[in-house]
């Protein structure tokens, strides 16, 4: 009779615990729309994948299930044809970016709100599989700005766990993780409309090795800044663009820097026949200064970004980063940066890092920190 | 006696065969180097079989210069433009007619140049151990003189690693190493 209480007690807490969750995934979603209720349904238009991995990836698959996530998550999609036909009559052919015509035409023509624009950045199908990932979302209209971006880059054995339990084996399982991780990031922001985080210093290990802050820097500011894109001498394909993206997703973790979006500056540079050989000359900075309005252009060089594959390796990133001020035409900030995924690793491979993205993340965050101070 | 001084010799050629230098410095004991405020780096010219180490090696100087607070770095696009301008044919390499003309446009005291000799693993051995060798020269663009000059060699095999193994010290480790005494002679 005692067993029987109790086990009706425990059928009764576990019915319970389902409700109360049920009931928060409904009002997640209730939520969502409430959110944005003011501006009638927030349709977000999703790019195909930039792929920046350098190797060929599944890149139509990984939009569909982005696409698929967003969906179960209350977000309203734009149709992926009506997509195809928007961007045949503009001919667009860039999708890892939005320039103010795209993004004005996107919110009269379609009356999207907002465009997703996913960037590949590791693909490795090799046991343990490697995944990296950048999303962002920007705003469309006579103003477009990135309204919410983040990241994320895994490894299959990040965390083996105890006997090897939480090694993932399958490349479509840690996928689906990384963009769980991501549409989820994306409904937490857009839910709470939380203020952006403000991490300041991070891992030892991760911050510049040399680094140079002028005075002129004011911490209590705000900066508006164009990050041009960053030099690269390494061997891997695209890693200035990657740099780019890391850079934008730290410097909007802060209150002190509002980023312009990226697609708006490679068309600024386009238009303005800027070539950047050896990294950005004043005049080059004047002239990007007058036509966005910034007050910081951040540019650099990428010397190595190198991942691996299989068990045996380590990651390997070594870049140089520098801040130019609009009204005084000078640098105000300077550093040089390498990691290597082993450093500070003694005992069990604790601590240690798996994707270059992993690892150039906690660097540019720990630059971006220093920054503000 | 005799023998006690051999081994003495032997001791001393055995340590300073893993042992770095700096050698070659000079400075214009004329040169007043706090008058100079701003300078231009130069690409840097490549002599090692290392494809970027030229660019590898300028970007720390630049940076460790740049962090000591005492002078003022030009961007290398800004550089890069003034060589442009200028037209200058051969830039780690302009002459003292090309130096000043480069003064002129960049607004700069002083332009520095610099090879980089050496930039790989070495190997005694088993043993092996990564090296960084690199050279510079500052001219001043009044006059496009040249008023300092050093050149700093870092890395090899040490006695520790002869004797333990261990591989020797990162690349960037043992440059970081270089351009911070060629730094530390430029404001002796």
């Amino acid at each position: 009779m005692i067993l029987l209480t109790d086990f009706l007690n425990r059928a009764a807490l576990i019915l319970l615990i389902t409700v109360v969750l049920f009931s928060g995934c409904a009002s997640a979603k209730g939520k969502l729309k409430e959110a944005y209720a003011g501006e009638g349904r927030f349709l977000i238009a999703v790019y195909p994948v930039e792929n920046l991995s350098g190797t060929p990836a599944p890149i139509k698959e990984i939009r569909e299930s982005f696409i698929s996530k967003l969906k179960t998550q209350g977000f309203d999609v734009l149709d992926v044809e009506a997509l195809e036909k928007f961007m045949a009559r503009h001919r667009v052919r860039y999708t890892g970016g939005v320039d103010k015509a795209i993004a004005k035409a996107f919110k009269e023509e379609t009356k999207t709100q907002g465009v997703l624009i996913i960037s590949l950045e590791l693909y490795s199908e090799t046991n343990p599989p490697k995944i990296a990932l950048t999303a962002r979302l920007v705003s469309t209209g006579d103003d477009p700005g990135i309204l919410w971006i983040d990241g994320i880059g895994q490894g299959g054995d990040d965390s083996p766990g105890i006997l090897g339990l939480g090694l993932i084996e399958d490349p479509k399982a840690l996928l689906q993780k990384v963009l769980q991780s991501l549409s989820d990031s994306l409904q937490n922001t857009m839910l709470s409309k939380r203020e952006r985080m403000d991490i300041r210093g991070g891992k030892r290990k991760f911050r510049p090795k040399i680094a140079y802050r002028s005075p002129i820097l004011d911490s209590s500011r705000k900066y508006t800044v164009v990050v041009a894109p960053f030099f690269n001498s390494s061997e891997r394909k695209n890693a200035g663009e990657i740099m780019v993206l890391h850079f934008i997703r730290h410097l909007q973790e802060f209150e002190n820097f509002n980023v312009i979006e990226p697609g708006i500056i490679r068309q600024e540079l386009l238009t303005l026949r800027i070539i950047m050989d050896e990294g950005v000359s004043l005049s080059n900075a004047d002239a990007l200064f007058s036509t966005t309005g910034a007050d910081l252009i951040l540019s650099g060089r990428v010397m190595d970004y190198q991942d691996y594959q299989g068990i045996w390796g380590k990651p390997k990133v070594d870049f140089s980063a520098l801040l130019i001020e609009r009204k005084r035409r000078e640098v105000v900030w300077s550093s040089d940066s390498h990691n290597e995924g082993d450093d500070g690793v003694f005992f069990f491979d604790w601590g240690r890092v798996n994707t270059a993205y992993a690892m150039a993340s906690q660097m540019t965050r720990s630059i971006v920190a220093r920054m503000v101070k | 006696m005799a023998n006690l001084n051999r081994i003495l010799l032997c001791f001393i050629l055995i340590f300073s065969a893993g042992c770095a230098a700096t050698t070659g410095i000079y400075r214009d004991p004329d040169m007043d180097f706090e008058a100079i405020q701003a300078v231009a780096v130069m690409p840097f010219a490549n002599l090692s079989r290392e494809s970027t180490a030229a660019e590898r090696v300028r970007d720390v100087f630049i940076n460790k210069l740049l962090s000591t607070g005492a002078v003022y770095v030009l961007p290398t696009g800004e550089v890069a433009r003034g060589v442009a301008r200028a037209e200058i044919q051969n830039p780690p390499t302009p002459s003292p007619e090309e130096v000043i003309k480069l003064g002129g446009i960049l607004k700069v005291q002083a332009v520095i140049t610099g090879v980089v000799r050496e930039y790989s693993e070495v190997r005694s051995g088993t043993t092996s151990a990564n090296i960084v060798s690199v050279s510079l020269q500052m001219m001043e663009t009044q006059t496009g003189k040249v008023v300092w000059t050093a050149s700093s060699t870092k890395g090899g095999i040490s006695i520790w690693d002869r004797l333990f193994g261990g591989g020797g010290k990162p690349m960037n480790i043992v440059t970081e190493k270089a351009v911070n005494d060629l730094i530390d002679r430029l404001f002796k």
